[in-house]
């Protein structure tokens, strides 16, 4: 018999609150060109991307650090498939360990051919030092800074 | 620790891959929760409560248990769901069994693959605040986590690959009709296509039961919950060191101490692992305690964890054989529950007195859980 299917598109939109921390992160990030953490109370670890609250301890965080702009990759990954609100593939992202930040930073890795995926890993491989990069024209979101190979 | 009441696993029901669509999701669900019934011998009036996992993201219904609480028998009975995990579904029914309040649940989790990119679905997971700007998936977090262990195990790729074609051919030989070969992966570096398999739908049911009903009825066939534990990883994968499992660790700490396993690389006839990749396999092995990752490669290559070999380890063919995403975790467990009663079918492992199943979830394994079953009521 003849099977039928039912397809649905729904588009709806949300209007997330960032909260003042994380609204603080992004505005210094357009306006400073800088990223920083947050220090959690009674502790020298520093929270990257910052929370006001450790959910290891569940301390509140207080002092801003900044951290960066070197760091070194702690894991990374290529893909090859579009996903939307996104540029075009390929992407290499991953997450690094700022200089001063006791937490990884996740990001875009640019600037490295991903044609030949072997290739590319070689030169993302965990531990190599990679800076923060920022964009000439800030929003205050995550496409504003991406990582590049130091030196 | 023990559970004041102990739950045995009566009755399960098993799709790891449906691949005709003749039948809606709501007749899936009803048709597996069915056939677990028919297993225990039971029907839904011999139910006290239900327990259900389910992805609404997946489902493309927004608490996906009020569709399906007609499917399962939930109308005008207890009924509660689980959308952080298939198989906190399971640990929550055992719970309710294990207070005394309840003599049987019927446990289901289910997964479709109706939505026009898992991927995308799967990235809906993530804060809206830090990650969602990246191409991070469940699989995005698998590669994530296999690049980091690459890094400090030497040979983790050989040993990946070894898991890979173990997991493969037992998948084949565990069910080999209707012949079908899954699609491969995504590529996702260092996860090549043929390290993982595409999302397929697939569902899987459970009937848990008390020892006083398991008597009252003659049920002979049981395979009693000897242990089990459970933890949650940081949400955030950078807060994470992805080389480690601490929440597996503390999982399998705490079943082992409910089931007094001191030896587990001799204590179980069976293993059943979420291989969402073969470096989680890999990674589990290490954290239940069968084998440390210097012997990884060692291991992987001479048979030991194949079919055959001193501890079969996931001769169903785990998830890199049939990957339907969400209730993969709970499939571990009932594949375990049907080694341990004999009634496994291709893939039985003979003389399986107890066997040990790892549930994993999320991203990069998140959620974690382990689970002891056996043919003896106390471990």
């Amino acid at each position: 018999m003849e099977l039928l299917g039912r397809q649905e598109v729904w588009n709806i939109t949300y209007d997330h609150a960032l909260g003042e921390t994380a609204s603080t992160f992004y505005t210094l990030i357009r306006d400073e060109a800088a990223i920083y953490g947050r220090r959690i109370a009674g502790s020298n670890k520093v929270m990257v991307p910052p929370r006001s609250f450790s959910d290891e301890t569940l301390e509140p965080t207080g002092e801003w650090v900044k951290v960066g702009p070197g760091g070194r990759i702690e894991a990374f990954t290529m893909v090859y498939e579009a996903f939307k609100n996104l540029p075009p593939p390929p992407y290499a992202f991953g997450y690094v360990l700022l200089d001063g930040a006791d937490t990884a930073l996740g990001g875009f890795f640019k600037g490295i051919d991903l044609t030949d995926p072997e290739a590319a890993a070689a030169k993302l491989k965990i531990g190599t030092r990679v800076v923060a990069t920022f964009a000439a024209e800030r929003k205050g979101e995550m496409m504003d800074f991406w990582f590049e190979l130091e030196g | 620790m023990g559970l004041r009441v102990q739950p045995g696993i009566i009755g399960c029901a098993i799709r790891p891959v449906i691949a005709s669509r003749d039948r809606s999701l709501e007749e899936i669900i009803y048709e597996t929760a069915q056939l677990a019934l028919k297993d225990a011998g039971l029907t839904i009036n011999d139910i006290d409560g239900i327990a259900v996992g389910s992805n609404d993201q997946f489902d493309g219904r927004s608490i996906s248990v009020m569709m399906a609480s007609g499917s399962v028998g939930g109308v005008d009975r207890d009924i509660m769901s689980t959308p952080s995990a298939s198989e906190h579904a399971f640990i929550l029914g055992a719970l309710r069994v294990a207070t005394g309040q309840f003599r049987t649940q019927l446990i289901v989790s289910w997964s479709p693959t109706e939505v026009s990119s898992m991927p995308e679905a799967q990235r809906l997971g993530t804060d809206p605040y830090f990650h969602r700007a990246l191409p991070l998936d469940e699989l995005s977090a698998h590669a994530l986590q296999a690049s980091a262990l690459e890094s400090v195990v030497p040979g983790a790729r050989a040993a990946a690959q070894a898991v890979t074609a173990k997991n493969r051919a037992q998948g084949q030989a565990a069910y080999p009709a209707p012949p079908m070969t899954p699609d491969a992966g995504a590529l996702r570096w260092p996860l090549t296509p043929s390290m993982t398999s595409a999302p397929v739908t697939g569902a899987v049911a459970m009937v848990l039961a008390c020892p006083e009903f398991i008597a009252e009825r003659g049920i002979t066939n049981v395979a009693w919950l000897q242990g089990m534990g459970w933890a949650t990883e940081a949400g955030f994968l950078g807060d994470r060191d992805l080389t480690t499992a601490p929440a597996l660790d503390a999982a399998v700490k705490q079943a082992y101490a409910m089931a007094g396993i001191t030896d587990p690389a001799s204590a179980f006839g069976v293993v059943e692992i979420t291989d969402a990749s073969p470096y989680a396999e890999l990674l589990a092995y290490e954290a239940l305690g069968l084998c440390a990752r210097d012997e990884w490669e060692a291991r992987t290559t001479d048979g030991t964890f194949s079919v055959g070999g001193k501890l079969p380890i996931n001769p169903s063919g785990g998830a890199l054989t049939w990957n339907p995403v969400f209730c993969t975790g709970l499939i571990r467990i009932a594949e375990v529950a049907q080694q341990v009663r004999g009634k496994a079918g291709a893939h039985q492992v003979p003389h399986v007195t107890r066997g040990l199943a790892h549930a994993g979830s999320g991203f990069a394994m998140m959620y974690q859980a382990a689970v002891i079953l056996g043919q003896e009521a106390r471990a």
